[in-house]
């Protein structure tokens, strides 16, 4: 299954710190050789940490240092996944315009390049075999598939009914040209005479069947049945000879060779043995009764769980217990142990890579767990000691060498040592089915019939002919089909978006006036639409997007948190600590609703817990147990209600409602205690004028600035927190922004500022808030603080922002099936508010799904521009920046990361959402409060779920960055990080000129310039009128003319 | 007269409802009518609301006549002289409440369901086993006699079984539900075998005829005590099974592969309870022997204690719940060996709705967990030592492992019970080839040849 070598062996050359491994020997030597192999092989488990905090990633990160198609190929093959959509998705993109047949064409032709116009067998020319094989669906079934279509359907009878008539014609008519003119004597006896064709047996034998035949009065149904028998026969016959396909290399791991010989599975025997225990390991304090002895390490606790006399009873297991006891007695370590297994099984060190990764892999999920729990201490409560995954290893050899022992024997009688099983396995090793001959005529039969290949023709094949036909078509299989067709997506869309982009970027001219009022949100794609309709409500408003820690990054605490929390992005470890103060006069209050909370909470976990015990249990079920009934039929029947019942009763356990961040340090060095909790005054200036230097919001400041951090919460969701803020970890943003507002009013930092440059108006105040991108709630921090000379105004400003939310509301319930599409915005509200309550919602948001293009630069380029919530918006005013791009580095430096690392797991978990995703959320269950898995004892499953990507279109994402070429070019030869991103054709990348409409596109690392193709973008008066009654994604389109300042909408006028 | 009728029409609708259900999805599913999930909904909630009125009305009705006992018969299935099978409804205390229970539950789940499963492809599929499963409960809960139960009894078991192997596309659910399968028809065969042996005793199946004097929860054995021992046997067997008590507990975590509807519907509320109703229904049977009263509160005891350990043991929150499940069913099943016949209805009632409520909540057990740690301002502790941290480490291992293997139940089924049965019967199989073949004479026996295809085998042959 994992032909993995030549994957490893490639990532392996890559992997300069690896030193050669055969520079030394004696046993240490070796011994670290085998940590240094196991190590290595560990890059490719998924990186994936606890669930709690889901940090989106590249799923091919391991893989990141080839191109994409490289890495695609190559990673699909080494986890078994699929690398691009099903062709029959494509298809209907086909179908619906979403790809379009000349874009395919252009695709094509590209990618053959000079090959484009070679002839085929002399049968057509390449470019045109391919594309056909693109148009019309090819066949690629099993043999089984194949023949129950002989056998059970119209194949060998009816033409396929997708070839186009003038091909039938074609077929048919030559072929009774051919059988009236050639064939026709042939079947009778007197053929004696020497023919021009030398005409095989089979032939002669059919038409003797017809001899007796009227030709003349045959219907076209009939002509139809001959023209297949030819046809079918002449596809065998010519692939009779036709030289085998390569032969893939038989599996390396003997449970892959034993499965397919035998059909029993070791791998079932020892996951669910192996899924327990490392669950058990792992707990993070979900089970009452944890593993004995854990402090002595995966290994050693094994070791002892097992080893005692009365050892395991299942039968496959039989002697593990005084295997146990010797390597106890003898004190091996983990990996003497794997050496000894290695050995056992008869593997070579030349093996080692490749035997391990698919050993490893076959369990990756909590392999990759391990590693990250090993990696990031910080991040759990329960760490486990470095070596941990190697322990695992070497449990999960020796359970393998039992399981294989025992099936071997079981099965085929196999007495003798493990180390010779793989050899007698090879042997028996079953043909795969490429090397099917009729298999592959099938296939030939299938495409001629829509390429118009005549019967005559391919008679006159030679043996050289029939070789080069079967190769073409073979070399252009399924997975490079399916690429072709990727490809002409990928460019359907760029096409669209950077004609949008060109066609729009020079309307907007520089705004002169001084805005109403300001905002900064998260670049974040779902606040595209949040703008938008705030831009729509109130015009003479400005709204900026920077990552969403907005360049504060730290520790936090809330007033009632038990824990810090990183909130920043996983690439930057904060360095500081800040908690949420309860205002003094407030703190007898606060102390005393924390006393209840504990109250209850300790209420609420003794039920919990008590719950599932004996006596407890049947004291709680028995007097309790029929009081559930009513918070169980009114959350699920009532969820939006019972949610507000909830929120009323905890009004009163909330901290109290005044309370302040701390912020300011007096310490000279951080930490988590009264006095070292902030930041220095220069520090916070410094991360001030950072960030509003990034954004380029340095002059023409509003009266007021709101700054809106982001994260969402919905209940019955273990992935909660993959819809939370990406810049902030996978954590909340709002602190981030509540405390940069609260910085931005410090007069000393302002005065800091002055002396850097930058001056912000005394009568400017910056307001914190929190948007839930879930339910659409709104909130705003420290507003007593508002001074009384900007109180009147700040509600107007509340108003409008109250407005947009609702707007954005609506305009994401057009994306839920189960919202009607004639919802009012107050009713979208309340549906939206519904779902973040509601138990039985596997669907709370959206999430990330249908991102697709990122665009750093000033807003103006991209105001009024309907960009459907796909892309995200990074304010960059390359006018303030230098030559060399210094500003735009940086942001580039936070934001790639984040925005393609989301992109790519979009891509990967909805291609193959349950290879690299973790498939429908319906089975997931929680496992030692880390990550979920399908039913009782499954492998962890990692990746976004089905739900969550459904919606997604799989397309690389778009940057387009208003920049000087120049300054992009020395970018990204100077940030490898950032460089190989774009230059392996992970992202896309575009540059918008800052004077101009111009469009470079990078392409095979050289910048050429776009032209677009549209003339004109759809305009609609506003969004609404754009998007209501549409489900599917839209085009882009531009805003505008009829606006509404006072906030309405015009009448809702399609129904 | 009027009223008599009227009471006899509302049983009727309460088990017909449910029925009406399963005619109409399994008739669109046949005949290939894709039924929009709107529809599927409405027809799903409408059946439970007509059947829910109705049982609330009978109960109305039997409280304002003071009857204690209502029979719904529906005519004799077969009928000879001296013997009858009967399908017959009863209303009493017992099925009662348990009826109502049953269809606020599945009513609960149903409407749960119908978002949760939403643009799931088998969304029909998985109402239509939704429904059986309604008629199932329904059916058995009512029975007036073994036979009658026994039709529920099986509509329930397969329904399970096939809401396990839900995700019929991975290996995995299919594997479990076959094995959950398998089990069931071990306590499938033992309710047959009682059945006939009633049968054989008192040449009927109603429970009326088994059960003298009284309705329930009074009432005392017409049979004597050796018969009643070999017929409770033979039940005590039967719930076992579907009740996942000792030796049969290893189907029940394995019972997780199903989305989480249907796990909270079968082993936190409904399915699971089944086995200890059934000893309910039957609870002055039990009375008649002693010996079996000893066994089944042995029986619930031990479950409860090997179920309360495994569940401590368990790091995930499905199959630590439905241990917890276990835990309490087995308290419940030694309450009916008692003879607590109030006590374990009360304990089973309250039971199952706290129990839907938490595998319902099952997947928010993250956030709940982070807020509970936020109200304490602490990790929770988690370390409780069972036996006040007296046990050795020897002993704790031991019980751990006990634990985390499920009591090695699963083992010693599979490698002591279900490998030796294939053994002996493959043995027997290759003993009648080999006999065939010396009969016939044929030494390679009539093996099929490779189906051909028609002119591509001729190719071969040529080349």
């Amino acid at each position: 299954m994992m032909e993995s070598q030549a994957a490893v062996r490639d990532l392996k050359s890559h992997d300069d710190a690896r030193s050669d491994p055969r520079e030394s020997s004696g046993p240490s030597a070796v011994l670290e050789r085998l940590r240094r192999t196991i190590d290595h092989v560990a890059h490719l488990l998924p990186a994936q940490g606890p669930i709690s905090v889901f940090i989106h990633h590249n799923t091919l990160h391991a893989f990141e240092d080839l191109h994409f198609d490289e890495a695609l190929q190559r990673g699909a093959q080494l986890f078994g996944n699929e690398p691009y959509l099903p062709e029959s998705e494509f298809r209907e993109a086909l179908m619906q315009g979403r790809i379009r047949s000349t874009e395919l064409e252009q695709v094509l032709r590209e990618d053959l390049g000079e090959q484009a116009d070679a002839v085929v067998a002399g049968l057509a020319q390449r470019f045109q075999l391919r594309f056909a094989m693109l148009q019309y669906p090819v066949w690629s079934g099993s043999s089984d598939e194949m023949r129950w279509l002989i056998e059970e359907t119209d194949s060998l009878r009816r033409l396929r009914p997708e070839a186009s008539a003038a091909n039938r014609l074609r077929i048919t008519g030559e072929t009774r040209r051919w059988v009236m003119r050639d064939l026709r004597g042939c079947g009778t006896d007197n053929d004696d005479e020497p023919s021009s064709v030398d005409i095989p047996d089979w032939l002669r034998d059919l038409m003797r069947r017809h001899a007796e035949a009227s030709f003349e009065s045959w219907s076209d149904e009939k002509w139809d049945e001959l023209t297949l028998e030819l046809l079918w026969n002449i596809c065998c016959d010519g692939l009779h000879f036709a030289p085998a396909p390569m032969a893939p290399t038989p599996p390396m791991r003997h449970r892959d060779l034993l499965l397919a010989v035998t059909d029993a599975d070791s791998d079932l025997l020892v996951n669910e043995f192996m899924v327990r225990y490392c669950a058990a390991f792992l707990d993070q304090g979900f089970a009452q009764f944890p593993l004995p002895e854990r402090e002595r390490g995966f290994f050693q606790a094994f070791v002892r769980l097992f080893g005692d006399a009365i050892g395991p009873p299942q039968r496959w297991l039989n002697g593990l217990s005084s295997e146990l006891r010797r390597i106890e007695k003898e004190s091996l370590s983990s990996l003497e142990l794997i050496q000894e297994s290695l050995a056992d099984l008869g593997v070579e060190e030349s093996e080692w890579d490749a035997f391990l990764t698919a050993t490893v892999l076959s369990l990756r999920g909590w392999g990759g767990m391990y590693r990250q729990v090993e990696q990031r201490a910080d991040r759990v409560a329960k760490p486990i000691p470095a070596g941990s995954l190697v322990d695992l290893v070497a449990v999960r050899l020796l359970l393998d060498r039992w399981a294989l022992r025992h099936i071997a024997y079981s099965q085929l009688g196999h007495r003798g040592p493990l180390s010779g099983l793989r050899s007698r396995l090879r042997a028996s090793y079953p043909q795969p089915e490429t090397f099917d001959t009729n298999r592959r005529a099938f296939q030939i039969f299938m495409l001629a019939q829509v390429l118009g290949w005549t019967p005559p023709e391919l008679f006159a094949l030679d043996r050289e002919a029939w070789n080069e036909l079967i190769q073409e078509v073979e070399q252009f299989c399924d997975r490079e089909r399916r690429r072709i067709f990727h490809l002409a997506f990928e460019l359907r869309f760029r096409v669209r978006t950077l004609d949008a982009i060109a066609l729009h970027a020079d309307r907007n001219a520089e705004a002169s006036a001084v805005p109403r009022f300001q905002t900064i949100s998260c670049i974040d794609e779902r606040e595209e639409s949040f703008r938008r309709h705030l831009e729509e409500i109130a015009p003479e408003v400005e709204t900026f997007g920077a990552a969403g820690f907005f360049g504060v990054p730290m520790y936090y605490r809330g007033a009632t948190d038990a824990h810090f929390v990183p909130l920043c992005p996983i690439v930057i470890p904060p360095k500081h600590w800040v908690t949420e103060q309860v205002d003094d006069s407030l703190e007898q209050l606060h102390q005393q609703r924390s006393k209840t909370r504990q109250k209850l909470g300790k209420a609420a976990h003794h039920v919990h817990v008590g719950s599932r015990n004996f006596a407890r249990g049947a004291m709680v079920a028995g007097f309790f147990g029929v009081f559930a009934s009513v918070p169980l039929v009114a959350r699920i029947l009532f969820p939006r209600l019972s949610g507000r019942i909830r929120s009323w009763f905890g009004r009163y356990l909330q901290s109290p409602p005044v309370t302040r961040l701390k912020l300011e340090r007096s310490c000279p060095e951080p930490g988590t205690e009264n006095g070292a909790l902030g930041y220095t005054v220069e520090e916070m200036t410094a991360m001030l004028e950072r960030l509003l230097r990034d954004i380029g919001l340095v002059r023409r400041f509003a009266r007021f600035v709101f700054i809106i951090g982001h994260g969402s919460t919905s209940l019955n969701n273990p992935h909660e927190s993959a819809h939370d803020c990406g810049a902030c970890g996978g954590a909340r943003g709002g602190p981030n922004a509540r405390a940069f507002a609260q910085m931005a009013n410090d007069s000393r930092i302002r005065r800091e500022l002055v002396s850097r440059g930058l001056t912000i108006p005394d009568e400017t105040v910056f307001v914190g808030g929190y948007h839930n991108t879930c339910d659409d709630a709104l909130s705003f921090f420290d507003v007593d603080r508002v001074p009384e000379s900007h109180q009147a105004e700040f509600i107007r400003a509340r108003d409008a922002l109250n407005k947009a939310r609702e707007w954005n509301a609506h305009e994401r319930c057009r994306r839920f099936e189960t919202a009607p599409l004639s919802l009012t915005s107050e009713a979208a509200l309340r549906h939206v508010e519904g779902r973040a309550e509601d138990l039985a919602q596997v669907r709370p948001e959206y999430g990330h799904a249908t991102n697709a293009v990122c665009i750093v630069g000033r807003r103006q380029r991209t105001r009024d521009l309907f960009l459907d919530r796909r892309s995200f918006l990074v304010s960059y005013d390359p006018t303030q920046d230098d030559a060399d791009g210094a500003i735009l580095a940086r942001i580039l430096g936070a934001v790639v990361p984040v925005c393609s690392g989301i992109n790519l797991e979009y891509y990967f978990s909805r291609v193959d959402a349950s290879g690299w995703g973790c498939g429908t959320k319906l089975p997931h269950n929680i496992t030692s409060l880390l990550g979920v898995m399908d039913g009782a004892a499954s492998d962890l499953r990692t990746g976004l779920p089905l739900q969550m990507v459904e919606i997604h279109d799989p397309v690389r994402l778009i940057y387009v960055l208003e920049a000087e070429v120049d300054a992009v070019r020395r970018i990204l030869d100077k940030n490898p990080a950032i460089g190989r991103i774009f230059l392996n054709e992970w992202s896309q990348l575009a540059v918008l000129d800052p004077r101009s409409d111009r469009i470079e596109v990078l392409r095979q690392g050289r910048f050429e310039v776009y032209r677009p193709t549209a003339r004109e973008l759809p305009r609609r008066a506003s969004s609404l009128d754009w998007y209501r009654g549409w489900r599917d994604h839209l085009e882009f389109a531009e805003i505008g003319n009829g606006r509404h300042s006072d906030g309405r909408r015009p009448a809702d006028d399609r129904k | 007269m009027t009223f008599d009728a009227l009471i006899y029409i509302l049983g009727l609708l309460v088990a017909a409802a449910p029925a009406l259900l399963v005619v109409v999805l399994g008739t669109a599913s046949l005949l290939r009518i894709r039924m929009s999930e709107t529809l599927v909904n409405r027809a799903g909630q409408s059946v439970v609301i007509v059947g829910l009125l109705a049982a609330i009305a009978v109960f109305v009705g039997m409280l304002v006549s003071g009857s204690r006992n209502v029979p719904v018969s529906l005519g004799h299935w077969v009928s000879i002289p001296e013997y009858h099978f009967t399908f017959k409804l009863v209303f009493d205390r017992l099925s009662i409440p348990f009826v109502i229970l049953s269809y606020v539950l599945v009513g609960t789940i149903g409407a749960f369901a119908s978002s949760y499963m939403h643009r799931e492809p088998g969304y029909t599929r998985f109402f239509m086993l939704y429904a059986l499963f309604l008629l199932g409960i329904v059916t058995t809960t009512l029975a007036g006699t073994v036979e009658t139960l026994f039709a529920g009894w099986e509509l329930v078991g397969l329904s399970s079984a096939l809401l396990v192997a839900y995700y019929h596309e991975r290996p995995a659910p299919v594997r479990n539900g076959l094995r959950v399968w398998a089990i069931y028809r071990v306590s499938d065969a033992a309710l047959l075998l009682a059945a006939i042996v009633l049968h054989h005793l008192r040449g009927e199946g109603d429970f009326s005829g088994l059960i003298l004097s009284g309705s329930w929860p009074y009432g005392e054995a017409a049979v004597s005590g050796s018969s009643a021992f070999l017929v409770g046997i033979l039940l005590v067997i039967a719930a076992a099974g579907k009740s996942a008590l000792i030796p049969f507990s290893g189907w029940l975590p394995r019972a997780m592969e199903g989305p989480t509807p249907s796990s909270a519907i079968f082993y936190g509320a409904l399915s699971v309870h089944l086995g200890a109703f059934l000893l309910m229904r039957v609870s002055p049977l039990l009375e008649a022997s002693l010996p079996l009263q000893v066994i089944v509160v042995i029986l619930g005891i031990s479950t409860a204690c090997f179920a309360s350990l495994a569940g401590r043991v368990q790091t995930d929150i499905k199959s630590a719940l439905s241990f917890a499940s276990l835990a309490q069913v087995g308290i419940i099943v030694a309450e009916v060996g008692i003879g607590l016949r109030y006590v374990a209805l009360v304990h089973l009632l309250g039971h199952a709705c706290l129990r839907t409520l938490q595998f319902i909540r099952a997947p928010n057990l993250l956030r709940d967990y982070h807020s509970l740690e936020n109200a304490l301002g602490n990790r929770l502790a988690t370390d409780t030592p069972l036996a006040g941290a007296r046990e050795t480490s020897g002993v704790r291992r031991w019980l751990f492992r006990l634990g985390m293997e499920r009591g090695y139940f699963d083992v010693f089924l599979s490698d002591y019970i279900c490998d030796p049965f294939l053994r002996f019967f493959r043995g027997c199989d290759r003993l009648e080839q080999a006999w065939l073949r010396l009969l016939t004479g044929n030494a390679r026996g009539g093996g099929a040849a490779q189906p051909a295809v028609p002119t591509a085998d001729r190719r071969t042959q040529r080349g």
